[in-house]
């Protein structure tokens, strides 16, 4: 059973970073004003902040975690293990957790750990940490997680150019014995995993030539994605999004005894707003629970669940004890639920990427 | 599950449609209204009432309303 208790561990703050440039979904030139109204609706993204002139998500990442390390008065000496979740790595080899150790400034003598995941990535990101801080040698950590998930799509993508948005988040998590246990459940449907798969420019189907003109010109927009097979299968994606999450959530509360009444916040996986109101309604959570980033920010991968807490909830969290259901889920496919208590977190006021 | 019932909570998911005009034989993705967002609509409405989870190749596979039901039987 995919069932973790993990004791000894405390989220201390958590921060965000989005890029300055903002995309009107009423301004995408392939919809009509009628469907752009309807897009709007079912999906609740009004807008976006999508990375340009080069800023990618580890830039975010970097202005997030600096201060976020700073409000919490935190030595970069201090930090033992520096954790990163991207699909879209600064480089094609050099995981983006060696550039922010780089750019951060962090000792040698410090642990670094990359996680290649989709939406689920911050959850897995944050069970992978807490357990290695649980063993009381490492002190402080970071979770740092961001995606430039704008950059790798296509321009004419009808179902993605809408929903998705860039962010960069930092988490900051430190051994302490008093601290009540994160408790998370997670799994894997690889058999569905087709549904959110982008097969061309791997090893196992490399471009030629001809596919990587295509493939340049779908992403900067002047080439139809028509007849491309190599997309989300939406439909797929939602039928599994509103069935397995509600009930892994519901096996989270089962097996630890968390009664959901008692829950101040279920923090969802910003997939859409559909498919958010979707998985509240099933768990009886009422709406003011329901914190929702996606009318200013989209769907920000594995960013939504900090990118929600950060701009949803920032007095919530730095003023008082919260306890907070999480749940997200993607490529995979894969899900993962968290519960956790944090008590007058650190919450930076979102950030608004600067080039200097 | 039956047909007719699924029919009229297949023609619930229409705004402009009129429900007369779905049948067992309509070609569903024929109809003008038919959108990628119906058909998230007819998702929900099939795990919502018939607690059975279809696919994007369910409602791919299936050109008439009737094949759809006859999908969402064999899972059920």
């Amino acid at each position: 059973m995919a069932f973790l208790k993990i004791e000894n561990v405390a989220i201390r703050g958590i921060s965000a970073c989005v890029p300055p440039k903002v995309e009107e979904n009423k301004d995408i030139p392939f919809y009509t004003p009628e469907e752009v109204d309807k897009v709007i609706e079912s999906t609740g993204v009004e807008r976006k902040h999508i990375v340009s002139d080069g800023i990618t998500a580890s830039d975010l990442c970097l202005k997030a975690c600096e201060e976020l390390l700073n409000k919490l008065g935190w030595d970069k000496e201090s930090i033992d293990l520096i954790c990163n979740v991207t699909q879209t790595s600064d480089y094609t080899n050099h995981p983006n957790v060696f550039v922010l150790h780089e750019k951060l400034g962090l000792k040698n003598d410090c642990m670094s750990l990359d996680f290649y995941h989709g939406c689920p990535g911050w959850v897995i990101g944050l069970s992978s940490a807490a357990s290695l801080i649980s063993h009381g040698t490492i002190k402080r950590a970071l979770l740092l997680d961001g995606d430039n998930i704008t950059s790798v799509q296509y321009g004419q993508d009808r179902e993605s150019r809408p929903l998705f948005g860039d962010a960069g988040t930092a988490t900051a998590l430190e051994f302490d014995e008093d601290a009540t246990p994160l408790l998370f459940q997670t799994g894997t449907n690889s058999v569905d995993g087709v549904a959110l798969i982008h097969k061309k420019g791997g090893s196992r189907e490399p471009h030629t030539l001809d596919s990587y003109k295509q493939e340049l010109g779908m992403l900067s927009g002047e080439i139809s994605t028509e007849g491309v097979e190599d997309l989300m299968d939406g439909m797929s994606v939602f039928s599994f999004g509103i069935s397995t999450p509600p009930k892994s959530v519901k096996q989270l509360c089962e097996h630890y005894g968390i009664i959901i009444d008692d829950v101040d916040k279920l923090v969802l996986h910003q997939a859409n707003l559909f498919m958010v109101n979707k998985i509240a309604k099933k768990l009886k959570m009422p709406a003011e629970k329901v914190p929702s980033c996606l009318k200013d920010y989209g769907n920000t991968t594995s960013t939504s669940i900090p990118l929600t807490i950060v701009t949803q909830c920032q007095e919530d969290y730095s003023k008082g004890k919260q306890k907070t259901l999480a749940c997200a889920f993607g490529t995979g496919l894969a899900w993962a639920s968290t519960y956790f208590e944090t008590e007058k977190i650190i919450i930076p006021t979102i950030i608004t990427y600067k080039n200097v | 599950m039956e047909l007719n019932e699924f029919i009229a909570n297949f023609a619930e998911q229409f705004d402009e449609t009129d429900a007369n005009e779905i049948t067992a034989a309509t070609e569903f993705k024929s109809l003008d209204e038919w959108s990628s967002l119906i058909a998230l609509s007819v998702i929900a409405m099939v795990d919502e009432e018939y607690d059975v989870t279809i696919k994007g190749e369910d409602i791919r596979n299936s050109n008439t309303v009737e094949d759809l039901f006859n999908a969402v039987k064999a899972k059920a």
